[in-house]
């Protein structure tokens, strides 16, 4: 059985344990119809000819965790920011953990969706903004409605500067052989207030799994949001990862993306401009070896004057990776006066590897400033040579240039813990020890 | 697109205006409309090809015939009904002419029209032309001149009967029958272009060039060149468009192969200004062109394109740097206008080590139309050192036109070296306001800004064509602004 | 030449002119002085023609004429000249070019054909070397990445080639060294003569020392507040301009 089939027999049997009479069931039976007639993207879609998800839909996937297992807190710490003080919602093969997680209802929610789905004090706010902003030529996106169930469900009022970085993880203990995790979350935030968020997706054994996941973000008038994303999982997991925000008047939205670990990683963020005066900054950085591939799809659409949107990513590739960059900027009539800028900066560091870039501008507003650069190069042999002749051996030399490549998207971490865990997750992945000069 | 009726016609051939736009009462032999096996051996037998043409074509027809017509790029448009195009068609008087003096007069006058005059640059502009009227070569000059240097310059008709050799060898292997759907559809019933070989290290003297245009009505037109530019040559062709004005969509399928033996250098420019349909957007060519050339080691293969016609443009003037140390380059202006779309760009396919391509594109969007540059650039993974820049601005006219850009970068090997930029922005208002100051009214003003803004790409034309050319991107524009 | 008659103007409901009155006559040199905001370069713009600001009262004459209702090449056509104080770059368009078809559209405008192509050239070298410019100079673009100094000059030579009867220096003092500076007044003195008119606009007397001027008025906060004769700059010179406040 082929994982579509499988998919469509289990859907059929987790909608029969469900309560069937409410609007999230509508909108899970509505974005099942869609995945039923479109299936999986194939190779020849514009949007997936640079990643094949042909093996990554081979194995035969469990669509639920067949057990709820426990994990101890000492083997998961190492993958928290334990410097600082978090929220943390934490969940284990998809499951919710409530024991290594810290949650609120003080003034702001940072809980979960499954509450969310259930309580009847949320059931506004699920209905206002669950699956509103989802593009729904996102396969993938609509599998996820289909079996929406748990994930970070964070809604905060207004005029609230929520006190600490909220902290997501998803963990994967590997009691299943073969499993697939659709996480699923929702992020409000209100007038004037302001969140930091980090998402992180964490095998702990080698087994096989693949996450597809969804966010949406809802940025009102003048709200802050930062979100990180830290994707450095182990070779054995697949993560496509969908984000959609929409953004009010004067919000600020940052998404930064850091690819570093998994077998497959495809981001599909896009972000939509509601209003006037809106910042939107899509950062990533990737580094990557072996037979990695992480792809990033981005689209910024602007609809709205006087809006801005920053976009700087940058990659690594070694062994034989594979990077790809696919960014859409869109400027609609009304949109007159945007800013957009778009800047992808890859390095080739082995034989095989190989980078796919594709920048795109599409303008329909004659008064905007719209620019898109692209550049693919290697290290400057001369800038080795002249740090080897300081001293520095190659391939620390080497590390420091690359780390150095990669600075400016680093430094739009603003939570300092996070940007020197970042760093090390870097050295590790370069093989160097760079803690003296970083 | 709305249902074009005869009265519309009527009304539109009152009412239009076409810079170029006269019809040409020739008396012309043309096949019934539609397409089979039939079709494309009736077009073989009528040029008394030889019977392994014919099986080209035929192979060309079964292949086409299983092919969909392509949806990816970035226009709109009502597909062309193959069924009601005729394949053939050529002045009925075939003539065999000696001199000018024989040419049908009313012809000459057509030439006339369009300021290319054949008596005239015989004698002032040291320029061959070999002229496609419709489908088949009527004209060829300087033949004698080129002779001597061994250089072929003929219609592709006569080269398949005089060098059969050198068409078998080089016909379909840049731009292969299965290349795609236009490509496959002008290998079966192309009727007729420019063939071209330079011999071994022979300069050519002169620009070789030759005038395209359409002129019998519901005619789609098949053009097939070849250029082969053997070791250490050199030659620069122009290729210059004019379509008079017409009242239903032509087809317009021509591909273009250009071969660059080792050390050899082509120079390939071309103003493009088919008939772009009317204010409304009816009518107006449908230009879908495969134009490719091979570069072999240290050889170099230079496009450079003005594309102010037709309705709907799709064409990518690619090269294939096959050769070590081989170049290509793409310089590209477009300009739409009114309801025009273009979708234009190129493909740089670098396999050679050391090879190099840049890429100059200015698009300019006025009106209602659509803009799009589409480029690839593939660095495979035995290409070393591979280089690459790219450059695409768009220039906006107004708020109701779109500018698009997709370009493509594909890398397989570590050492290349790619940079890409694009920027979009307008005409400046303090701009105009500083022309308007100095005395220059603002259609004048706009016109010379946007001049400066193809500068880059205007410089890397002939100088006969630069002329040309700038005309074009002002009359292109005319009314745009206000 | 220019009468300036009760002159209200604004930007988006703005007023920055307050009811300017200015009288020009032929063979005159003017000097507007102001501290910045007072409204300098709104008036040159003004005269010039710039659609960005809206005159809500009053009226300008040019040679007994209302030029009100005239488009800026209109205004230019008649030999109103405005050297810009921030001059606008048009990329691709070389200087030669630029001045060129100025040249023609302004003779076109008089029903005359286009200057012929050997006495362009020689009036573009004749007028080159009275402002020190070279050859290359004169290829590249307008303005892209001239310095400061290149910039004016440059206006000053379009000013040169196309001779106009009233000329209006907007800051043209401002970013030129004193060499630069010596270079563009010569031009402008050369240039003068008992047909046509300046009138300098500048925040500082230094300029004034080298274009003299017959009257100098002080503009501020949208009026001219005092008039005078060239004396009167060396004493906002010496006082700046609070004292007229």
């Amino acid at each position: 059985m082929d994982l579509k089939e499988k998919l469509i027999s289990s859907f059929l049997a987790f909608e029969n344990s469900t309560a069937t009479d409410t609007n999230i069931h509508q909108i899970r039976s509505e974005s099942f119809q869609l995945f039923e007639q479109h299936g999986f993207p194939s190779k020849k879609e514009e949007d997936w000819k640079y990643t094949s998800i042909r093996e990554v839909l081979k194995p035969d996937y469990r669509i639920f965790s067949s057990t709820e297992s426990d994990i101890n807190l000492n083997e998961v710490k190492k993958y928290f920011i334990h410097e600082i003080d978090t929220y943390k919602l934490i969940f284990v093969n998809g499951i919710y953990n409530s024991l290594l997680s810290t949650t609120t209802h003080d003034g702001v929610d940072i809980c979960v969706m499954s509450s969310a789905f259930t309580k009847p004090k949320y059931k506004m706010v699920v209905d206002f903004y669950f699956n509103k902003i989802i593009n729904k030529n996102q396969h993938f996106a609509n599998l996820n409605t289909s079996f929406a169930t748990e994930g970070a469900f964070i809604n905060i009022p207004k005029n609230v500067v929520v006190s600490k970085p909220i902290e997501i993880i998803y963990f994967n203990t590997g009691t299943d052989a073969e499993l697939m995790l659709q996480p699923r979350n929702l992020v409000v935030v209100g007038e004037n207030s302001h969140v930091q968020i980090m998402e992180r997706h964490q095998s702990l054994k080698e087994n096989t799994v693949l996450t597809n996941a969804v966010t949406e973000i809802f940025a009102h008038k003048r709200a802050i949001v930062d979100f990180y994303k830290i994707q450095n999982d182990l070779d054995t997991a697949s993560l496509i990862d969908n984000t959609f925000v929409s953004q009010q008047k004067e919000s600020i939205v940052s998404v930064n993306t850091f690819s570093f670990g998994g077998k497959f990683i495809r981001n599909n963020l896009e972000f939509y401009q509601e209003d006037e005066r809106i910042t939107s900054n899509l950062n990533g950085f990737s580094i990557i070896g072996k037979e990695q591939l992480a792809a990033n799809y981005t689209l910024v659409h602007h609809k709205q004057p006087n809006c801005e949107s920053h976009e700087l990513y940058k990659g690594i590739y070694a062994d034989q990776s594979t990077g790809v960059f696919n960014g859409k900027i869109i400027v609609d009539r009304d949109a007159q006066k945007t800013n957009a800028f778009q800047q992808n900066n890859s390095m080739l560091i082995d034989d095989n590897a190989s980078i796919n870039s594709k920048p795109q501008l599409e303008i329909f507003a004659d008064d905007v400033r719209c620019s898109h650069g692209c550049t693919i190069g290697q290290l400057d042999d001369k800038a080795i040579f002249y740090l080897r002749s300081r001293g520095i051996p190659e391939k620390e030399a080497k590390a420091l240039m690359l780390y150095a490549f990669g600075n400016d998207v680093l430094e739009k971490i603003k939570i300092p813990e996070l940007k020197t865990r970042i760093t090390k997750i870097i050295a590790m992945k370069l093989k160097v020890d760079l803690s003296l000069e970083l | 697109m709305n249902k074009y009726t005869e009265d519309d016609l009527k009304k539109e051939l009152e009412t239009k205006e076409y810079a170029y736009g006269f019809y040409t009462d020739i008396e012309a032999d043309k096949f019934l409309a539609g397409l089979n096996e039939d079709v494309v051996r009736a077009i073989s037998k009528k040029k008394n090809e030889p019977e392994w043409m014919t099986d080209w074509r035929l192979e060309a027809y079964r292949i086409w015939e299983k092919m969909e017509e392509p949806e990816w790029a970035n226009v709109k448009y009502t597909k062309p009904k193959f069924n009601e195009i005729s394949y053939y068609s050529a002045p009925k008087q075939k003539p065999k002419l000696d001199s000018l003096d024989e040419v049908d007069p009313e012809l000459l006058e057509t030439f006339k029209k369009l300021g290319i005059s054949l008596d005239e640059q015989k004698r002032l502009s040291n320029v061959a032309v070999d002229i496609v009227m419709d489908s088949v070569s009527v004209a060829t000059t300087f033949k004698k001149t080129l002779g001597e240097k061994g250089i072929i310059f003929c219609p592709i008709s006569e080269a398949i009967q005089e060098h059969p050799e050198l068409v078998k060898k080089y016909l379909g292997s840049v731009v292969p029958k299965t290349d795609n759907f236009y490509a496959a559809l002008n290998s079966a019933v192309f009727s007729d272009g420019s063939f071209c070989y330079i011999p071994k290290g022979v300069k050519c003297p002169m620009e070789l060039s030759t005038y395209f245009r359409i002129n019998e009505g519901g005619t789609g037109q098949f053009e097939r060149t070849l250029v082969i530019a053997d070791a250490g040559s050199y030659v620069s062709y122009l290729e210059g468009c004019t379509a008079p004005q017409r009242d239903e969509n032509q087809l317009h399928a021509a591909v273009v192969e250009l071969i660059a033996l080792d050390d050899a250098e082509i120079k390939y420019s071309t103003v493009q200004n088919w008939y772009p349909g009317d204010k409304e957007g009816k009518g107006g060519v449908f230009n879908f062109v495969t134009k490719r050339g091979l570069c072999e080691t240290n050889a170099k293969i230079s496009w450079t394109q003005v594309e102010t016609g037709s309705a709907i443009t799709w064409k990518y003037p690619s090269c294939i740097l096959k050769g070590d140390n081989s170049v290509g380059e793409f310089y590209s202006i477009a300009v739409t206008n009114h309801h025009q779309q273009a979708d234009t760009g190129t493909k740089m396919i670098h396999i050679g080590k050391n090879t190099k391509s840049t890429i100059i594109s200015k698009g300019i969007s006025a009106g209602k139309s659509q803009n799009s540059y589409r480029g690839l650039v593939r660095i495979g993974s035995k290409a070393e050192n591979a280089r690459n820049f790219s450059q695409c601005d768009s220039l906006l006219m107004g708020n109701n036109c779109g500018a698009h850009t997709f370009p493509y970068i594909e890398v397989k090997n570590k050492s290349a070296q790619i940079e890409h930029e694009a920027t979009t922005s307008k005409i400046g208002e303090d701009q105009v306001f500083y022309c308007n100051q100095r005395g220059i009214p603002t259609e004048k003003a706009i016109a010379l800004i946007v001049n400066g803004f193809s500068k880059d790409v205007l410089n890397k034309l002939p100088m006969e064509f630069a002329v040309e050319a700038q005309k074009l991107l002002e009359i292109s524009l005319e009314g745009s602004v206000g | 030449m220019l009468s300036i008659k009760n002159l209200h103007a604004g930007l988006e409901n703005k007023e920055i002119l307050r009811g300017i009155d200015l009288e020009i006559k032929a063979g005159e040199i003017h000097a507007i002085m102001g501290p910045n905001g007072s409204g300098k370069s709104t008036l040159s713009s003004v005269i010039a023609g710039n659609e960005t600001y809206e005159v809500t009262q009053g009226e300008i004459l040019f040679e007994n004429e209302s030029i009100m209702g005239f488009s800026p090449e209109e205004r230019a056509h008649k030999g109103v000249f405005l050297s810009f104080q921030y001059p606008i770059e048009i990329p691709g368009v070389t200087v030669t070019n630029f001045i060129k078809t100025a040249i023609n559209e302004t003779r076109k405008s008089k029903g005359l054909e286009d200057m012929p192509a050997k006495d362009l050239l020689k009036l573009i070298r004749e007028k080159a070397a009275l402002l020190e410019i070279d050859r290359n100079f004169l290829s590249r673009s307008l303005n892209e990445g001239f310095s400061g100094g290149e910039k004016k000059r440059n206006e000053i030579f379009q000013m040169a080639m196309l001779e106009p009867k009233l000329a209006i220096l907007d800051e043209t003092d401002s970013g030129l060294d004193i060499d630069a500076l010596k270079i563009v007044a010569n031009g402008v003195n050369k240039l003068k003569n008992e047909n046509n008119a300046v009138l300098v606009i500048t925040h500082y007397q230094r300029l004034l020392d080298y274009i003299v001027p017959d009257f100098v008025h002080v503009l501020h906060n949208g009026k001219i507040v005092k008039s005078g004769g060239k004396e009167l700059a060396f004493e906002l010179e010496e006082k700046g301009y609070d004292w007229l406040k």
